[in-house]
């Protein structure tokens, strides 16, 4: 734009300057009148301001119709845009974010529970869900016996003390069993059994950090991973979990036995 | 707007009346500034019934110092006959300047037009009123 063009353009505005100053005039209509106000033509300017002043003022007199005034000073004459509810919640955008937020409060919420339901231990106990996942029977030492004679052999042969079937799972029988170290869990035995192709883990109990106490619980406590359910027990500083693949219904009958 | 009141009420009955019917079909006005723009054309509309002004007939005259005392001179209605008497759109346009309740913006939106044409419109309104204040309201210095 030449400079003769946003001369042009001052002066145009200043021809329709507000009457009287409003807070919301235009950073170039406030332009314009700076300059009308300042310029060579700030004698005429005064006059226009005054003539329109004047006008204004006469405007202001002209008799109002009763009625109409009346119905201006009622505020619901004229509706007002209201954005619905319905209409709100049917925007694609409000949808998006709605749908995002119930992603992640679902998420967030499922990771509360699941920190409430958890105990010590219950990170190897999935750690170890994942092994009986991609454990094939060939793994294992064949060996046909009931599981609870098992607690000998992982004495004698492996020294591991305390390694006992819990009474509700002691009679199953054996199809294979291992004693093997994982990365993260040492001391592991994994048993499968003939019952619901299902397979007994004992390791050791996680210890508290601060002082290297172990808190035995007696009731059974359940995780989940990727289709598996896990039963988890712990008894003199060891873990005994059945895992099925399943849920927690599929275990329940085994873990009401004893109590019966 | 068109010089008769009774023919306005009804152009801004006709503007709620329609405001209602937008409201009832769930599409209600978008803004404040819709119901003068239709306020406005109802008005045209109106007025064209009647008799029409011709477009650069009138006398025009730089504003004159004493202006503001020739306009104190006046009786409020007088002015409102003027007013109502210009062609369009410098009818709109200086109804709307004159009431003092529009900013620019406001009044480019109402009008439809860009703001050169609004000040060519309010500018030659100026001074055409001069000539007629000159011819019925003489001031006279003392």
């Amino acid at each position: 734009m030449s400079l003769f063009q946003i001369r042009s353009n001052h002066s145009s505005l200043a021809r329709c300057a507000p009457i009287t100053e409003k807070p919301g005039t235009d950073r170039a209509m406030r332009v314009a009148i700076q300059r009308a106000r300042r310029g060579k033509k700030a004698a005429p300017f005064a006059q226009q301001q005054a003539f329109d002043g004047a006008v204004a003022k006469l405007v202001r007199a002209i008799p109002v119709d009763a009625q109409v005034a009346e119905w201006f000073a009622n505020e619901n004459l004229i509706p007002l845009v209201k954005r619905r509810w319905k209409k709100i919640l049917l925007n694609p955008a409000v949808l998006a974010i709605a749908l995002a937020v119930a992603v992640i409060g679902g998420v967030f919420a499922y990771r509360v529970h699941e920190h409430l339901r958890d105990f010590p231990g219950a990170d190897k106990a999935r750690r170890l869900l994942s092994v009986a996942t991609s454990t094939r029977s060939v793994l294992l030492d064949p060996l046909q016996t009931d599981a609870g004679a098992l607690s000998d052999l992982f004495f004698m042969k492996h020294r591991l003390e305390h390694y006992d079937i819990p009474p509700e799972f002691a009679d199953f029988r054996t199809l294979g069993s291992r004693v093997f170290d994982d990365d993260e869990v040492h001391g592991v035995a994994q048993i499968w059994v003939v019952e619901k192709r299902m397979q007994f883990f004992l390791f050791p109990a996680e210890k508290d950090p601060k002082d290297g106490s172990v808190t035995d619980f007696s009731d059974w406590r359940f995780v989940e991973l990727e289709g598996w359910t896990g039963a988890v027990q712990q008894r003199n500083g060891v873990c005994f979990m059945a895992a099925i693949r399943g849920r927690e219904k599929d275990l329940a009958p085994y873990l009401e036995k004893r109590k019966q | 707007m068109t010089g008769d009141a009774s023919k306005a009420q009804e152009a801004f009955q006709d503007t709620v009346r329609e405001a209602a019917l937008r409201s009832a079909r769930d599409e209600p006005p978008p803004d404040r500034l819709w119901f003068f723009r239709d306020a406005r054309w109802r008005c045209i509309a109106v007025s064209e019934q009647g008799l029409q002004a011709e477009p650069g007939m009138l006398e025009e005259t730089e504003i004159s110092p004493a202006a503001p005392m020739q306009i104190e001179q006046l009786d409020p209605d007088q002015l409102a006959v003027w007013i109502s008497a210009a062609p369009e759109p410098q009818r709109s346009a200086l109804a709307l300047f004159y009431l003092d309740e529009f900013s620019l913006r406001e009044m480019l939106a109402v009008l439809e037009m860009k703001a050169g044409e609004l000040s060519d419109l309010i500018s030659s309104g100026r001074r055409q009123f001069q000539a007629w204040l000159d011819a019925t309201t003489p001031y006279a210095e003392e």
